[in-house]
């Protein structure tokens, strides 16, 4: 009997339906107000790549996050989660199998799950999933879930309350549309033989999700300034108008970056110099175009 | 879960380009930028993506392009294997699915309700390959040649089995053909077949360098992949004594008494009763086997 089961970390080919990604902005680390976390469409900013020997085949791993500019445009801080999808169900019962009433699970009803996950309950397709539980008012009971070891379609078969939560047990038939899943743990521990662990209650609200990759939290800072803006002042051109004080810094494109009135400020009295300004212009003057100067 | 910091450069994403078209004279003789242009962009981050003329651009289907800020993310999966499942007897729904539902796929969709064990099996396949001639042996005749060579007599059937047909089909100078295997009331289609060339050899060296050489012989099986002789539907059902181990258990001994693991833990309390190496072999009667 051999119990060196073997596990890995391998680059996550999840599909963009498998994920959701949710979303805060902060303009400031200082800021106080409670973080407000947005969703966004996984499908339409999420996309895997492909592996350069077939167009059709995802490389696995690595995948490009394509932020709108319309919701990430602005300077600060944007908190992106990338997590795998979650599905809010209802514990329908939760009970034994009729032919190993050791073996305890839950039932969900297939049709109670939204259209587009009823696939994902099909036999064997919850393997590996996690289940996290909702309190009746809502909130979520912290630090507990269980993994979701089995599922088969199976149809409750009347008999006495038994032990633990089972109210009935449980035969894997097609029949139906509920589906029996099995969870770890949920065996007696070692120690406290009559001490089940808890895996749910009948009517109570849970949330099921995949686990096809590990989760992944970003922080992405939005800023004006880095270095190939700072080397914009320090090395690209830059004109300065004689005429009308007009100073350009231009980028390594040549297109105008920034453009300043430079002036000095005199004392009205004696004419005497007093300051000399650099003020940012408010409005581009295009006539400082550097191709346009230059090109004599 | 991972944590990444990233930083973009919103400038990297700002129009610095004004259009020469917006850019006109009036008539004092000042320059002016129609800055009411809907193709003004100068000091913005566009929406959706604009050329030089502050045209948006258009895919394929005549759609704007949404304006993206771009980052490359890696995203793993940890992976452990829970180990052996049970299979357990169903009830199949009725009616079977007459067609497996679109782009059905058998690996990934699991065991469909109504679906009907033949949605598993893949098309019949013929498979061929090289092998060395060591069941040439086992069909040739007992009777030899003039030169004390082997015959190989076509149909000579030497197989034991019941109903089963093991030997030479065809013969000739160049090679001669044998199944193994095969419905004796249909040796043409089945079993495994090999032709071994009399003329041809092939040299190799074996695992301890020593030269060996044998006759050139291919094999072709047909009817592989999945179908009704390997694989059946049940409902595969997680026992919990069982999770972590990978393999079915070994039976060793005469009496052998398959205690499972009774939790998580268990595997870890066994470790911390052992505190020689003879409670190795002395530990619950030997149910600990080093070798």
């Amino acid at each position: 009997m051999a119990t060196g089961n073997y596990g890995t970390v391998r680059p996550a080919d999840v599909s963009v339906d498998d994920v959701e990604i949710l979303y805060a902005y902060s303009p400031s680390r200082e800021t106080l107000n409670t973080v407000e976390l947005e969703f966004l469409d996984p499908t339409q900013v999420l996309l895997p790549a492909n592996d350069p020997n077939s167009t059709t085949e995802v490389l696995g791993g690595m995948y490009t996050l394509k932020l709108p500019t319309a919701q990430f445009g602005n300077k600060g801080y944007y908190s992106i989660i990338i997590r795998p999808k979650q599905i809010r169900t209802t514990i329908v019962d939760c009970g034994v199998l009729v032919d190993m009433p050791d073996v305890k699970g839950l039932v969900f009803d297939i049709s109670q799950v939204p259209s587009t996950d009823q696939n994902k309950f099909e036999n064997g397709s919850l393997v590996g999933y996690r289940v996290e539980y909702l309190e009746t008012d809502g909130s979520k009971i912290p630090n507990l879930y269980r993994i979701i070891t089995s599922n088969n379609r199976a149809l409750p078969i009347s008999q006495p309350a038994g032990n633990n939560n089972a109210t009935q047990a449980w035969s894997f038939n097609d029949n139906t549309t509920t589906t029996f899943c099995t969870l770890t743990p949920s065996s007696a521990p070692f120690v406290k033989p009559n001490a089940v662990p808890f895996i749910g209650n009948p009517l109570q609200d849970v949330i099921i999700t995949n686990t096809y990759f590990d989760p992944v939290m970003l922080e992405v800072e939005m800023v004006e300034y880095d270095d190939e803006t700072l080397a914009y002042a320090l090395y690209s051109n830059q004109t300065k108008s004689l005429e009308d004080g007009v100073y350009t810094i231009y980028n390594f494109g040549n297109e105008i970056y920034k453009q300043y009135n430079i002036f000095e400020v005199k004392d009205q009295f004696t004419g005497k110099p007093l300051y000399e300004v650099r003020e940012q212009k408010s409005i581009i003057d295009p006539t400082k175009d550097f191709d346009d100067i230059t090109n004599f | 879960m991972d944590y990444l910091k990233i930083k973009r450069n919103l400038e990297n994403y700002t129009v610095r380009n004004i259009p020469k078209r917006l850019i006109t004279v009036n008539a004092s003789g000042d320059t002016v930028v129609n800055t009411s242009s809907p193709n003004y962009y100068y000091g913005q981050i566009p929406e959706y993506k604009i050329d030089k003329e502050g045209f948006f651009i258009l895919d394929s289907a005549g759609e704007k392009i949404p304006n993206t800020i771009d980052i490359n993310i890696f995203i793993t999966q940890e992976y452990d294997d829970m180990g052996i499942f049970t299979d357990m007897d169903f009830i199949p729904k009725q009616p079977p699915l007459s067609q497996p539902p679109n782009n059905f796929n058998p690996f990934l969709d699991g065991r469909i309700a109504g679906g009907p064990v033949d949605f598993y099996y893949t098309p019949p396949i013929s498979v061929t390959g090289e092998t060395d001639d060591s069941h040439l042996n086992y069909v040739k005749s007992l009777r030899v040649d003039s030169n004390g060579l082997p015959i190989y007599q076509p149909f000579l059937n030497v197989s034991k089995e019941d109903g089963q047909f093991d030997g030479v089909t065809d013969n000739n100078n160049q090679r001669v053909k044998y199944k193994l295997g095969a419905d004796i009331n249909n040796i043409g289609t089945t079993g495994v077949e090999f032709t071994t060339y009399h003329q041809e050899f092939v040299k190799s060296t074996n695992i301890v360098g020593e030269d060996v050489t044998w006759n050139k012989t291919t094999f072709k099986a047909v009817d592989g992949g999945w179908n009704s002789s390997n694989i059946d539907l049940y409902a595969n059902v997680k026992e919990e004594e069982f999770l972590g181990i990978v393999f079915p258990p070994e039976i060793s001994d005469d009496v052998f008494i398959n205690r499972g693991v009774a939790d998580i833990f268990e595997r870890n309390a066994i470790l911390s009763e052992i505190k020689t190496t003879d409670d190795l072999d002395n530990f619950r009667g030997g149910y600990l086997v080093s070798e």
